[in-house]
């Protein structure tokens, strides 16, 4: 999917085929400043919920880091200023322009946020593409995880009697996207399971190739007639 | 599979924390105690955006103790020449928050803890690399302390004859997580590549000289300039540190030190009990809350398991180690 990110020479995380992905396909058309309120009002209600988050940037406040959701066609673009912070949604960014950028899919950097998946690990496993400033990154990161943020939980605190409805809207989407991610799963399975046979094959014909290559070497060595 | 069969000592399982966030989630997932470090150069973690201020410490240790948990100050850098009041302070600060133990590793620090706070439990950091008996003996008589943590150097066999010798001091081993090359407390590498020492400004590979490029052809990693690591697309990466660097030696890429690879011990947790270890260490203090959860209820199923003589849980904590690998390291020194 070619989406707008802060691209260069670089490859940034691959987007899983997801409900988001399809998502993020019939989002294109919209403009992000659309969405921007959204935007505003999450930024709201982290700072009055987490104010620790901007606290423990306080040291990178001049430092802006784009968050790119691989998955869909729009970037976000934190300016963690503790006296003004801006959450901005952009279609993309010059790479120029900030000091770092974070690329993963969307699932992955809100189970990140919410702190059900270690920012370490995710980078071990190479789910989670880093430029740029590892500082502004590893305190974000922190930041972040240190604040304990719960979505579902910070959103229904800000909802006041709308509270409960969201709570079981919120199950009934997670419910739901949960279903769908085994459904695309068994659609990605089927679709590619011809290819995966080949590899599987190739793989065992690479090994055999192998197996054989260091025989041959080895009666070579003993000066044998290879 | 292992059991343990009489084990008079129930080890202690010590976890990390960063963030009031993990202090929580270690707590909450079974910690006997949580180990932190002030939001400055005093400790050995001090990375951006991490650990604790005064206020948080307090709540963190209101809320452990609430829950029958303990909470251990990491003192564990050695204080600069001309500076001492920081790492004075924080030991100041340490026992004025009532935290149940400081973990200290350099002398002088240790003596000043020891006269002016004699009431502070001490523990002697892994950062000290007191690793024989004489060595901890003479800490436990001059200074009191109390506790030491054994250098990651040891066989099991070599850590029951030290646990033995130095008895009532109490001997603290690492369980799991990131491992370390050199003696500890007396790493220069990552000064040689920054300028910042881990031993004194409390951070390896500072985050600020590390920097990554991904291209098609994989990751690279540096570190103050020099290029310490490739990965390719698919390979499993580890921490940008010069031990954990490959280097190229007779036309060969190869791991010189080090592989990213992380300790874990917990199929061996029985041979470490039986070593008379009074408690278990995890490390992680810059690692996620989700980290913490996950490595500290393997292993507080792993204790009780081993405790109560049953077998160990078959638990698969791949997904959150360095390189995608695991290791025993000195316990076994299987390389052997």
């Amino acid at each position: 999917m070619s989406q707008g990110h802060t691209r260069g020479a670089v490859k940034p995380a691959t987007p899983p085929f997801s409900p988001v992905l399809l998502l993020g396909m019939a989002l294109k058309p919209v403009r992000p400043v659309v969405l921007q309120p959204i935007f505003d009002a999450m930024l709201k209600m982290i700072r009055r919920r987490h104010p620790d988050i901007l606290e423990r940037m306080a040291d990178y406040g001049d430092r802006a880091v784009c968050i790119d959701p691989v998955d869909l066609p729009f970037v976000i673009l934190l300016e963690p200023d503790p006296e003004q912070p801006r959450l901005t949604v952009l279609r993309e960014v010059d790479p120029g322009s900030v000091t770092a950028t974070i690329h993963g899919p969307l699932g992955m950097l809100i189970a990140l946020a919410e702190g059900k998946v270690d920012g370490d690990a995710l980078f071990f496993s190479r789910r989670l593409v880093i430029e740029g400033d590892t500082e502004v990154v590893v305190a974000l990161r922190n930041a972040i995880d240190g604040a304990g943020i719960d979505l579902i939980d910070d959103i229904s605190a800000e909802l006041g009697p709308l509270a409960r409805p969201f709570r079981a809207a919120a199950g009934a989407a997670a419910g739901l996207i949960g279903r769908m991610r085994d459904d695309f799963e068994t659609l990605r399975s089927a679709l590619i399971a011809p290819a995966v046979k080949d590899v599987d094959a190739q793989g065992m014909r690479i090994a055999q190739l192998e197996t054989e290559i260091k025989q041959l070497r080895k009666t070579a060595r003993r000066g044998g007639v290879a | 599979m292992a059991t343990v069969s009489s084990t008079p000592i129930r080890p202690e399982l010590v976890c990390p924390a960063g963030t009031p966030a993990a202090l929580k989630s270690a707590v909450d997932a079974g910690a006997d105690c949580v180990y932190v470090g002030f939001r400055d150069e005093t400790n050995a973690r001090n990375f951006p955006g991490l650990n604790f201020n005064r206020k948080e410490l307090a709540e963190g240790i209101a809320y452990a103790h609430e829950r029958g948990a303990k909470v251990l100050v990491a003192i564990n850098t050695f204080p600069r020449a001309g500076r001492a009041d920081l790492w004075h302070q924080a030991v100041a600060d340490a026992a004025g928050l009532k935290a149940d133990a400081a973990i200290l590793a350099d002398i002088g620090l240790i003596e000043h803890a020891h006269r002016t706070h004699p009431d502070l439990r001490l523990h002697l950091s892994v950062q000290a690399a007191a690793s024989n008996p004489d060595a901890i003996r003479f800490y436990a008589e001059r200074y009191g302390i109390k506790r030491v943590v054994l250098p990651r150097v040891l066989t099991v066999q070599e850590i029951a004859a030290v646990s033995a010798r130095v008895q009532p001091v109490e001997t603290e081993v690492f369980v799991f997580g990131g491992l370390c090359v050199m003696a500890e407390g007396r790493c220069a590498l990552s000064s040689y590549a920054t300028g910042q020492s881990p031993n004194v400004n409390g951070v390896c590979s500072p985050a600020s000289d590390v920097r990554y490029t991904e291209t098609a052809a994989g990751i690279t990693s540096e570190l103050g300039g020099f290029t310490i690591n490739k990965f390719g697309p698919n390979e499993p990466a580890g921490y940008p540190t010069l031990c954990k660097g490959r280097f190229i030696a007779a036309d060969k890429a190869s791991y010189l030190f080090e592989e990213p690879t992380s300790l874990n011990t917990l199929a061996i947790l029985p041979d470490l009990i039986k070593a008379g270890v009074t408690a278990f260490k995890i490390e992680g203090r810059q690692r996620g809350r989700a980290y913490v959860a996950a490595v500290v209820q393997a292993f507080r199923q792993g204790v009780d398991a081993a405790m109560a003589g049953l077998p160990l849980p078959d638990i698969d904590l791949d997904r959150i180690t360095e390189g995608g690998k695991q290791t025993t390291g000195a316990y076994e020194k299987a390389w052997r």
